[in-house]
């Protein structure tokens, strides 16, 4: 009789792969459930009036790509839609490619200029004591944007926007770890005063909890999350349609790995007591 | 001296530092402005610092036909070719003009870095999202193996495991009555939330804590004492 010890786990190898590719070619779809910190998230940048001027942080790299890559492209276009005005981040070295491939595919939807509308600062290296200097003088920690390489002064946003975390009406950060939103929060959350959002991977959201609504005003955990606000913004922005139709795809595939998941955890168990019976 | 001189540095970053948190005054946020920005110079040397000893341990292992020299090589391939790279496009020695990003009237807007891209696009990011997406099974195969009601805490464990699951996704609310994602929503906002907070005033106090033994020269570990 099959055992825990002596069972190959290939087979449970094989059935994931079989589960998630059929899934993923059905192409069918479920939709994401209605979550409150998600609604907050998404009615924070709603009450926003146009020309804010919101911060947004790339805190990840490709490992997390598919749960916050779709919540980082929801988030610009929900912001230009918006008319909101955005200086672009990152305190990781690998966010910038993803940055800019998705804001040189936006902008020029909604007809927004570069150094107007929205600029890109950059990676960022220092971790916390980065975010801590981004609070305390923007102009200290960049010198020049990361787009064309010009000084600060020269962009019209950033003239507008002053030296001090003060002229920021809302900090956004798509966090994947450390640094993330944890560091964003002890170092400019508190001290500044600061209307922070976070779009996090779905294994660091336990950790949010204790932040909302407080100091976190609302925030997207992992893929569901996304789904749901990609739902919120689709409704008035066409351009997200194939996008939240993916990722409602995702859902579909996402809750049926969760159930292989919890079967294999049941069997497990009366496998094992069975055998501790004997 | 050897011993002074650090100290003493300490101390007057860390009251510098912790001045400028309270302080309201322009000098205060200068001061505090110039130490960041010497960290955040001190952390990027420590950049450099990180790839020469990478390349001699790398270096070192290759030269005494070390089991894993393949690896190191491929290493130091990836390293040096991806820095020549950049370098080669900051300097002007590929031209980045010919891929730049045009708007929609067609004018070069951005001289992005085209090889750069090129290697992160077709390399660097299918090679993190495949060794990501592989936890999908390891996790399938480790909680078969391991996820074990062993005694009452493993099971209480267990289910709330299954029940975070369960909430999660809809079809876990079809499942149960839409009671999966109410359930979620009670541990994750007031049992995680309330630990969560617990864990976490906790930490701050020892870093303060430290912070003072550190600012005040009780605290000497960091200069190997």
């Amino acid at each position: 009789m099959a055992t825990v010890s002596n069972f190959d786990r290939r087979w449970i190898f094989l059935a994931m792969g079989v589960l998630v590719v059929t899934l993923y070619a059905a192409k069918s779809k479920s939709p994401a459930p209605q979550l409150e910190y998600v609604q907050a998230y998404y009615d924070t940048i709603e009450a926003l009036p146009a020309n804010s001027v919101v911060m947004l942080s790339a805190d990840f790299d490709p490992a997390s790509a598919a749960e916050l890559l779709p919540m980082y492209q929801a988030t610009i276009h929900h912001l230009m839609r918006k008319d909101i005005r955005i200086v672009n981040v990152a305190t990781w070295p690998a966010a910038p490619p993803y940055t800019r491939t998705e804001f040189n595919r936006t902008a020029p939807q909604y007809g927004k200029t570069y150094g107007i509308d929205w600029v890109e600062l950059g990676f960022l290296p220092g971790d916390d004591v980065a975010m801590a200097l981004i609070g305390s003088s923007i102009g200290s920690a960049y010198s020049e944007d990361a787009r064309k390489n010009e000084p600060l002064e020269t962009f019209e946003i950033m003239n507008s926007l002053g030296d001090s975390f003060e002229g920021v009406d809302l900090l956004i950060t798509m966090s994947a770890g450390y640094p993330g939103i944890l560091e964003w929060l002890a170092q400019v959350g508190g001290r500044y005063s600061a209307t922070i959002l976070a779009g996090t991977t779905a294994v660091q959201t336990s950790d949010l909890y204790a932040f909302y609504p407080s100091q976190l005003n609302g925030f997207l955990g992992g893929a569901t999350a996304a789904t749901r606000y990609l739902e919120l913004v689709a409704e008035q922005t066409p351009e997200l349609v194939e996008a939240r139709d993916i990722n409602q795809n995702r859902i579909m595939i996402q809750e049926w790995a969760h159930m292989l998941i919890l079967g294999l955890i049941l069997v497990g168990n009366v496998l094992y007591f069975m055998g501790r019976g004997k | 001296m050897k011993r002074e001189i650090p100290i003493l540095l300490t101390v007057l970053c860390g009251l510098a530092i912790t001045w400028a948190f309270f302080s309201q005054a322009e000098v205060s946020k200068a001061v505090n402005a110039e130490l960041l920005s010497w960290a955040i110079i001190f952390f990027s040397v420590a950049f450099l610092l990180g790839i020469s000893n990478l390349v001699r341990i790398s270096l070192k292992q290759i030269s005494s036909g070390h089991p894993d020299r393949i690896y190191k090589v491929v290493l130091l391939i990836s390293l040096l070719g991806y820095l020549g790279v950049g370098i080669a496009e900051i300097h002007g020695l590929i031209d980045p003009v010919a891929t730049g990003t045009t708007d929609s009237a067609g004018q070069v807007v951005f001289n992005d870095s085209a090889y750069q891209d090129w290697i992160y696009f077709r390399i660097y990011l299918p090679l993190q999202a495949t060794m990501f997406s592989l936890l999908a099974f390891y996790i399938a195969s480790a909680a078969f193996r391991a996820f074990r009601a062993r005694s009452f805490e493993a099971l209480l464990l267990l289910m709330a495991g299954a029940i975070v699951m369960l909430g999660q996704v809809p079809l876990g609310d079809t499942l149960t009555f839409d009671l999966a994602s109410r359930w979620q929503d009670f541990l994750m906002k007031y049992i995680n939330a309330a630990g969560q907070r617990a864990i976490i005033m906790g930490a701050a106090f020892g870093t303060l804590a430290t912070g003072l033994r550190i600012v005040l020269g009780i605290e000497r570990s960091y200069l190997s004492e």
